[in-house]
């Protein structure tokens, strides 16, 4: 998901500019700025979502919930269970494509979603159910 | 409202009621006020017409509106549920139970307080636009003053007192506000936000009236004064200028501070402002922590500025949580010892990052002064004019950033508090209670990793939403989040990291 993700992200990026460059002439590049930026772009895809792939990890115990994401920036966030206010699961087109889904765990805090990208759409949805008992199985109001 | 029976108020409140009559004469006003642009262009068009005084009739539009607005707002307290109805055309109907309450505000504009009216803003800490808010617009000050009280203690935070209906005698305030204050006024960036607002809307003005076109640089006769006494003569005015706009805006949003303790409940009450007076009630429970914030005008005079955590109530709301203007910094920290009820968080030593964090201070400072000093000395190398080396003093100040940012960078965890603080330019200093914390984040960029270091956020409700603990070394974070909540962290920490299982491990 996150290959494709990528080639579709660079491939916009690269398209942009080069409707930029040459329908309104904003800026002239010579030749070899478009082959370093046709390489990063594939460096990009080749790389990056490999290294994505390699950090992310979660795990769900009965008190918490804990994700790790991110490539260059990479960042752990925990939750406990106490806190969890609403569990939300997205499935975007591309992850349709490949029965994949994410699961958006948010608390009080604006700061504090976790995100679980890319999950088997089944797991994610027992990952849903097993949440929301849990959640709901603990008092308080969540502030 | 000097019945003697405060009990049935609940009882009273639960039929559906109208904001005070008195409103009628405000609402015609504001309205007046608001259309008063349209009203003159009107008069002014009618009267070139031909001087028909039939345009004065539009005068009873904004009154009619006035009455119609009056007529179809209506509120009741009860089943344990705040609902208010307005509108004639788009009918709202806001309800939310009395137990969400988290701030009750009492703000009353000038003709409020000539009729001796307020408006009760009743905040329950949801992301609510100007449009969704629950106000009552239009009550009688000892009116609200009870509804005030009646709705927190309504509240599940503060349980209801016995025999409240004596209250005791009012505690000392804990801050009142001193003239002296205002000195630290000019010293905060207000006074330019409020000059830049003002040459904005001036500039506007003479724009629309084709000003800038006659103001022609020529004809403004100063031959006598060279360019330079007219640069400095210019810089100081405006410096006068800035400096009593900000004294202006101080006095105007700060003039009667006063913060005290409700008696009783232990709630925080705010009193300021000087033509629209401004009550605010933090409910005590839901006090997460403090900010103590002194940007480096301030912090050259030794001022600092102190506002509350509170949660539900996010950074627009920043106004409702003030604890202390611009003032001296011993004022604000026993203010923040007072709060917090306990002195070593705020104003207790904290714990430096080490080597490895003020290293990195250096670098990012340094790194981004080097890039225009290198390009300048390249480009005198090439033949440019010898003043472009000036950029050279971005070295010292860059240095001297790194090393103030190093020295300000720290944190501890003391007493049930997480404290931290980082910064220079503006230094915060957040304190922030263990129990409001909802969650950990470490955060570490490729860089920081490799120096073994990562940044500890605790999340939280209130204020920025987050406590920022920077760069501080993983081992340590760790620690420190774990002390925190030991039995959070416990699960997820391998050989003295954070580690979680693998992707996509299976449920248990």
């Amino acid at each position: 998901m996150w290959v494709t993700s990528s080639v579709v992200e660079s491939t916009v990026v690269f398209a942009v500019l080069v409707v930029l460059a040459v329908w309104i002439d904003l800026f002239d590049l010579p030749w070899w700025v478009w082959v370093l930026l046709v390489a990063a772009d594939v460096v990009y895809t080749a790389v990056v979502p490999q290294w994505r792939y390699l950090v992310h990890r979660w795990e769900v115990t009965d008190t918490a919930v804990y994700t790790q994401t991110g490539w260059w920036a990479r960042e752990r966030r925990i939750a406990p269970m106490s806190r969890i206010q609403t569990v939300d699961l997205v499935e975007g087109a591309v992850a349709r494509l490949f029965g994949l889904a994410t699961v958006t765990v948010t608390t009080a805090s604006a700061a504090g979603a976790l995100e679980i990208a890319g999950l088997d759409r089944d797991v994610a949805r027992r990952l849903v159910d097993d949440l929301t008992v849990k959640a709901d199985a603990v008092e308080g109001d969540a502030t | 409202m000097s019945e003697p029976e405060l009990q049935p108020e609940i009882e009273r409140d639960s039929e559906w009621q109208r904001l005070d009559p008195r409103m009628l004469l405000v609402h015609p006003i504001r309205e007046l006020v608001r259309f008063l642009p349209g009203l003159v262009l009107l008069v002014l068009a009618g009267s070139a017409a031909g001087g028909e005084t039939w345009q004065l009739a539009f005068v009873a539009v904004p009154v009619l509106l006035g009455l119609v607005r009056y007529l179809t707002t209506r509120f009741r307290i009860g089943d344990g549920r705040i609902e208010l109805q307005r509108g004639l055309l788009n009918r709202h109907v806001l309800s939310t139970p009395v137990d969400r309450v988290r701030t009750v505000d009492l703000t009353s504009s000038p003709v409020h307080r000539v009729l001796g009216l307020t408006t009760v803003r009743i905040g329950t800490g949801t992301a609510a636009t100007d449009e969704d808010g629950l106000d009552l617009d239009g009550l009688p000050v000892a009116r609200a003053r009870e509804l005030r009280a009646e709705l927190l203690r309504a509240g599940p935070a503060s349980p209801a007192v016995p025999g409240a209906t004596t209250p005791p005698a009012p505690e000392p305030p804990v801050v009142e506000f001193d003239p002296a204050w205002l000195r630290y006024a000019p010293l905060t960036g207000s006074g330019v936000v409020i000059a830049a607002a003002a040459f904005g809307a001036a500039s506007q003005l003479l724009n629309s009236v084709g000003g800038w076109d006659r103001l022609d640089p020529d004809r403004l006769d100063a031959p006598s004064l060279s360019l330079g006494v007219l640069v400095v003569v210019v810089l100081l005015v405006a410096l006068v200028v800035v400096s009593l706009l900000a004294v202006g805006g101080y006095v105007v949003t700060n003039w009667g501070f006063r913060l005290t303790r409700v008696p009783g409940s232990g709630d925080w009450h705010l009193t300021r402002g000087l033509f629209t007076t401004r009550e605010t009630t933090l409910d005590v429970d839901r006090v997460a922590g403090v900010g103590l914030s002194e940007p480096l005008g301030l912090r050259l005079a030794r001022g600092a500025r102190l506002s509350a955590i509170v949660t539900g109530l996010d950074r627009k709301q920043a106004g409702s949580s003030l604890l202390v203007p611009p003032a001296p910094r011993g004022v604000a920290e026993r203010v923040a010892d007072v709060v917090l009820g306990t002195r070593a968080p705020a104003t207790g030593p904290l714990v430096p990052h080490g080597p490895r964090a003020v290293r990195r201070r250096w670098t990012r400072a340094l790194l981004p002064a080097l890039v225009p000093v290198a390009a300048a000395v390249v480009a005198v190398a090439l033949g440019a004019p010898s003043w472009v080396l000036v950029s050279v003093v971005l070295l010292p100040i860059a240095a001297a950033l790194a090393a103030d940012r190093s020295r300000s960078l720290g944190h501890a965890l003391v007493d049930g508090h997480l404290a931290s603080r980082s910064g220079s330019l503006v230094r915060r200093r957040r304190v922030l209670a263990v129990e409001h914390v909802i969650g950990w984040n470490l955060r570490a960029t490729w860089w920081q990793r490799r120096a073994g270091l990562t940044t500890l956020v605790a999340t939280t409700a209130g204020g920025s939403q987050a406590v920022e603990v920077l760069d501080v070394p993983e081992d340590e974070a760790v620690r420190v989040a774990h002390e925190a909540m030991p039995q959070l962290l416990a699960q997820f920490v391998r050989d003295g990291s954070v580690v979680g299982q693998g992707g996509g491990a299976p449920l248990r």
